[in-house]
């Protein structure tokens, strides 16, 4: 099966990819409803794209209680629409926050690899996310890692304001 | 012959049980399924209540699709005696069902305190189907509800009720709302909202009687002004259903919250019957005490991997996290795990400004609970609520990042990326295999 793979290295922070997938989610080009984030790192100087792995548990789909999460063909949890009453139950049983809720139609909704062909892949203009037919990783634990470590050590010398952006 | 699958109750963990075993395959075998109810979920009841669904969406199996799975449905009956020498469960019709394996999960059932009147006419609890339907009949634009109650169970049907055009009364005996949900500095936060959308909240009052008087209701209190009613609803806690194992030999727990004691496969003291959900006093897997969580998700955990090991495999369960969440007019509210643990390191931040509030607790380099409220739109912005589960669930070592996340509660994504908490989630499953999609009646097909 085809994952997606995130390759934050490659990742220039240019929210091509939250754009398209917003688009695709929602119909709307807004960062705010896109299902894969971008984090910056290190005082905005390197970036990571961020996303659902379709984990083998499926939090979501066995914590949902009216069967309103399923896997698709594309091997993607995905949620029926008709079916969700917008309980919010998958967002707590999801250990990855990457379960979302929109307040305007008032379901959950997620990375659903875009039927096979995800839209964030498709406009990443580096590469930073490729649809491959790798397994499943934590692509990007290494890299926040090494970027938050000068600045934990900074913090711990420093009293400082502020959130670690 | 085939081995024969005894379930009693058609709640979450029943069904889960049900639909893995089915799952596993294996040798054929018979399943049985007792229920004095047509299964359906509780926790969509609050969307039926509010008119966003229908009645039709809240159940989980109809005859045809327990067929399908090859489950002898007794429906509309209760198992009234279970014989643990004998193997077998007789029902309250007479009939005798005899078992190689058992399930136990009769769930809870709500309860009234010993007030006057509160059996009375146009005074409901808000926890069964017909009880639900009950409520649907009695309240219109402009009732006057009073829920008394302030606990969890009455905070999911609030936005229903305000939906359905209810002017609204909240009475609670304790001095705050949600106790056994979130703290006092989130409480505060979230009386104050209520307050804002025109809910009235009476807490630390006490009802002496509910009376009748000309087709309304009037409550009473030891102290302060009666209030006037079209419809009282009482949300003053649950029971399990245990009272018909008497005598059976199945051990429950005397100690608070007492349930069925079982073992990390949810095995009663007796091998062959199992317990699941409100009924079973299982382990908590952050502090490792034995509770009864009476929550849905450790229902459906615990219903799954009572189906697997009655299946013929050997799974093991880790334990299950008190969680919860609920919104009140667009203000979410979540907690996970030991939010309440009174001897931990604490750190907490408010935002007063915009309702946020954010607790997180933590043993040693652990985080062990989490409180989290917010307006929905911020919520679900930001959303890391799930990554509190993440770490608390994984039990992440956040020790080089706890002087970070002191100064700034908010700020949880870098240290959940950073803890590799992702790789460590990935490798867990509750039944050792990847999850199947749900097969429920109404499921449909995905292109």
């Amino acid at each position: 099966m085809r994952a997606l793979a995130l390759h934050p290295e490659r990742c220039t922070g240019c929210l091509r990819c939250e754009l398209a997938c917003s688009y695709m989610q929602t119909g709307t080009f807004q960062p705010s409803k896109s299902v894969i984030r971008v984090s910056p790192f290190e005082g905005h100087t390197s970036y990571a794209p961020y996303t659902c792995t379709q984990c083998a548990e499926g939090w979501c789909m066995t914590a949902c209680p009216v069967g309103a999460i399923a896997i698709t063909a594309a091997g993607a949890k995905d949620v029926i629409d008709d079916r969700c009453v917008g309980c919010k139950l998958c967002t707590i049983a999801c250990p990855y926050g990457t379960m979302f809720y929109d307040g305007a139609t008032r379901k959950a909704y997620k990375c659903n690899l875009c039927g096979g062909a995800p839209a964030c892949a498709e406009a990443c203009p580096t590469q930073a996310i490729t649809y491959d037919d790798i397994a499943v990783g934590d692509w990007i634990g290494e890299f926040a890692a090494e970027r938050t470590a000068r600045v934990l050590r900074f913090e711990s010398s420093v009293p400082v304001a502020g959130g670690l952006r | 012959m085939p081995r024969r699958h005894v379930i009693i109750g058609a709640g979450t963990a029943g069904l889960n049980c049900i639909r893995t075993v089915r799952e596993e395959g294996g040798e054929a075998s018979d399943i049985s399924l007792v229920s004095a109810e047509r299964p359906y979920s509780r926790m969509v009841l609050p969307y039926y209540l509010g008119h966003t669904i229908a009645e039709s969406h809240v159940y989980t199996a109809t005859p045809a699709s327990l067929a399908a799975w090859d489950v002898k449905a007794r429906l509309g009956r209760r198992a009234a005696r279970l014989d643990s020498v004998n193997h077998t469960v007789t029902l309250d019709d007479g009939a005798v069902l005899e078992f190689d394996d058992c399930l136990i999960a009769t769930g809870s059932r709500a309860v009234k305190p010993p007030i006057p009147g509160a059996d009375g006419a146009g005074v409901h609890c808000f926890w069964t189907l017909d009880e639900a339907r009950a409520v649907v009949a009695g309240v219109s634009p402009g009732s006057r509800v009073a829920m008394v109650g302030a606990g969890f169970i009455a905070f999911t049907i609030l936005n229903a009720l305000l939906a359905r055009g209810a002017k609204l009364t909240i009475v609670e005996i304790a001095p705050r709302i949600l106790p056994r949900m979130v703290d006092a500095a989130c409480a505060d936060i979230v009386a104050r909202w209520l307050a804002r959308h025109g809910v009235t909240l009476r807490t630390d009052v006490t009802v002496t009687a509910i009376e009748q008087a000309g087709g309304e209701r009037r409550l009473t209190f030891k102290d302060g002004e009666p209030l006037a009613a079209d419809v009282v609803i009482m949300a003053t806690g649950i029971r399990a259903n245990l009272e018909w194992l008497e005598g059976s030999g199945i051990e429950t727990s005397a100690d608070p919250g007492g349930g069925i004691v079982v073992d990390d496969r949810l095995r009663s003291n007796v091998k062959s019957v199992y317990a699941a959900g409100d009924v079973a006093r299982g382990r908590n897997r952050v502090s490792g005490a034995l509770e009864v969580h009476a929550i849905e998700p450790t229902a459906q955990e615990h219903g799954r991997v009572v189906g697997a090991n009655m299946a013929g495999r050997d799974v093991a369960y880790r334990g299950s996290l008190v969680m919860n969440i609920v919104e009140v007019c667009e203000l979410d509210v979540a907690s996970f795990g030991q939010w309440e643990d009174g001897g931990a390191e604490v750190y907490t931040a408010v935002r007063a400004d915009r309702s946020q509030y954010r607790k997180l607790v933590f043993d040693g380099g652990r985080l062990t609970g989490a409180v989290i409220c917010g307006p929905a739109a911020d919520i679900w912005t930001t959303n890391d609520v799930g990554m509190l589960k993440g770490l608390v669930y994984a039990g992440s070592d956040l020790s080089g990042w706890k002087a970070h996340l002191r100064k700034n509660p908010f700020d949880i994504k870098p240290a959940f990326l950073a803890t590799r908490t992702v790789s460590r989630l990935l490798p867990e499953t509750i039944l050792s295999r990847a999850s199947q999609s749900p097969q429920l009646p109404q499921s449909v097909m995905i292109p």
